[in-house]
């Protein structure tokens, strides 16, 4: 999945002819534009729609244009999501849910970067007798679908006494994430020379040293991809925070589902809108700060979630 | 390769003298943890579940055998049967997401002009919840203020995108939704396969004057057949795992028309109570990835075996 170049360069080509080859004529090239732009609306739309309205009122939203801008522009629905929503027992809005996803997820990115990376590195580097055995194993881990494995799970947990608290959710994360991540790190790091590792080995370096002061230097990037992957995929999470969690403790998606469905009566689409959209602006703007990062995270971790 | 590099050379040069023991057992120690969590936590609980499925087990665990009657009473449920039909409505819906990825990945190929931009723009909702994703679906289906207002407004009066109420259009509103959110990783995923074609081939259809829409079709396509494949892998495991957008969107609704085996079984087990039914529930679904699991490796070598076309 991460191989450092993908096509060997070719030193002289075969033909004075451009490599990407425009066959496109200016017709073509208008229409291919036209469609891009078409789609380009229709993804865009669904946030559109979701930003102005939940800058309206709902006497404004009762008149049913939804495409419309705001007449008078409010923050008022983005302060009852964020301070007085009923997200649960008590109506406390989705901040609460905010802070309890960032103590979701900081132990379990901690956890399941630590534990992967260095059995990765174990079984990309040394002789490890079942290596090749739990690579196998744990691409079948990859293909399993979590809610076969729920319930045991909970019974685990349960047994650990860490069901129903923020810790356990954790725990579960990085149950989840260990098969992908493993297998990421192991094929990352089997690209680095094996010559820095002998000469590591040769200088006496032992198993830690060497993932401390070879490997890791030269993995900031997998690093980054790695945290992005997890980060979001966390952050999105909802039924693990919902079997695993307990309410005090609910992650931001759970108090947002809990907002939009609990609340019988008027439904306050703006309230929704607002809440849904302050839940997606953590991984929205590692998206897009990102970038290509966040392209090779979730092509490499396709198989999780 | 790499890796039988050091392994070798760690057995010729050091191995005798210099390997601690130490060294040994730390590679072990560092491996054993995630050997555990796979061999407890995965097929551990696999097998518990596939256990469970032939006892009695209600609201506890209870381990009177009853041979497959809670397979005749999971067929006989019509919530079950109707998951299994909607899981295949769904998986073949969601092929969209790799039709129109495609479509996206070869019209951004080359030389277009704010490609960086388009891409990012189709990307986004991947980085969203589908629980989000399923909410604002679900507000852009209300049928009084939604788009279906917006178009009867427009002079269409019988319009009708009141999908989500309807128990025969229900499917189409998740489709929808699903692919709306999936349609760019595709795209991501056919980029590369379209990157990895040789600049040679396309030199060689230009010297022959091969118009460009013949070559994608003849030539390109059967060159990307892995990357189809990875995506079909994809979309399916997608597929067999959907729950939160059923949650957000349609909660199984209207009548269970929009149930998905996912959402039965955590629905069996956290609501209704009826462990064995859970477990023999997710059998069955084990029973499919399995299926893929041994099938993927055929295809694959079926697939190698045959050489693509040349212009």
């Amino acid at each position: 999945m991460f191989k450092t170049s993908s096509r060997p360069i070719l030193a002289l080509p075969p033909l004075a002819l451009p490599n990407r080859i425009p066959l496109k004529n200016p017709g073509t090239k208008t229409v291919t534009f036209l469609i891009l732009v078409f789609f380009a609306v229709l993804f865009a739309l669904p946030l559109y729609v979701m930003i102005i309205t939940s800058l309206k009122s709902m006497d404004e939203i009762r008149l049913g244009h939804i495409f419309a801008l705001p007449s008078h522009p409010s923050l008022e629905a983005w302060d009852v999501a964020w301070n007085r929503a009923a997200s649960g027992f008590t109506n406390t809005g989705l901040k609460s849910g905010f802070w309890n996803s960032v103590l979701i997820l900081v132990p379990s990115l901690a956890m399941s970067v630590a534990i992967s990376s260095i059995c990765g590195y174990a079984l990309a580097f040394w002789k490890v007798r079942v290596g090749n055995l739990l690579l196998s194993l744990l691409l079948v881990c990859a293909f399993i679908p979590f809610p076969i494995i729920m319930y045991p799970l909970i019974k685990i947990t349960a047994f650990l006494g860490i069901y129903n608290t923020s810790f356990g959710v954790s725990v579960v994360h990085t149950i989840l994430a260990l098969p992908i991540l493993t297998m990421i790190f192991r094929n990352f790091f089997s690209s680095i020379p094996a010559d820095l590792i002998k000469a590591a080995r040769i200088d006496g370096g032992r198993f830690l040293g060497t993932f401390f002061h070879v490997v890791l230097p030269l993995s900031p990037n997998i690093m980054i991809v790695v945290a992005i992957m997890q980060i979001t995929g966390i952050w999105n999470d909802f039924l693990v925070g919902l079997t695993f969690g307990n309410v005090q403790g609910y992650p931001m998606t759970v108090n947002l589902n809990n907002i939009t469905q609990t609340q019988t009566g008027v439904r306050v689409y703006n309230v929704y809108m607002a809440a849904a959209l302050l839940t997606a602006i953590p991984p929205l703007v590692i998206y897009f700060l990102s970038g290509k990062l966040f392209i090779r995270g979730i092509t490499a971790g396709a198989l999780k979630g | 390769m790499i890796e039988s590099q050091v392994r070798l050379s760690g057995q010729q040069t050091e191995r005798p003298r210099f390997v601690h023991f130490f060294h040994k057992h730390a590679a072990t120690l560092a491996v054993v943890p995630v050997l555990v969590m796979a061999l407890l936590f995965y097929f551990g609980s696999a097998l518990w579940s596939v256990v469970m499925s032939f006892t009695a087990s209600k609201i506890f665990p209870d381990m009177t055998f009853v041979g497959f009657r809670q397979y005749r009473r999971l067929f006989n449920d019509d919530l079950w049967s109707l998951s299994l039909h909607n899981l295949a409505i769904f998986a073949l819906g969601s092929l969209f997401s790799l039709v129109l990825g495609f479509l996206l990945a070869v019209l951004l190929d080359g030389d277009t002009p704010g490609a960086g931009f388009f891409r990012t723009i189709y990307l986004y909702p991947m980085a969203v919840s589908l629980i989000i994703t399923g909410l604002v679906w679900q507000w852009l289906f209300n049928p009084t203020l939604g788009l279906q207002q917006f178009v009867r407004d427009l002079g269409l009066q019988d319009f009708n995108f009141n999908w989500v109420a309807d128990k025969n259009r229900v499917m189409y509103a998740v489709i929808l939704a699903s692919v709306w959110q999936s349609t760019g990783f595709y795209m991501v995923l056919c980029s590369a396969g379209l990157r990895g074609v040789d600049s040679e081939v396309w030199q060689a259809s230009r010297i022959d004057g091969i118009p460009k829409f013949r070559m994608y079709l003849e030539v390109i396509i059967p060159m990307m057949r892995f990357t189809f494949l990875t995506s079909f892998v994809l979309l399916s495991i997608g597929a067999v795992k959907a729950y939160d957008i059923i949650v957000a969107m349609t909660n199984g609704g209207p009548g269970g028309h929009s149930e998905l085996p996912a959402y039965y079984i955590v629905d069996m087990y956290t609501n209704r109570r009826f462990i064995a039914l859970g477990a023999a529930g997710s059998t069955i679904l084990l029973l499919i990835v399995v299926a893929f699991l041994v099938a993927l490796p055929l295809i694959t070598l079926g697939l190698n075996r045959r050489k693509p076309r040349h212009v």
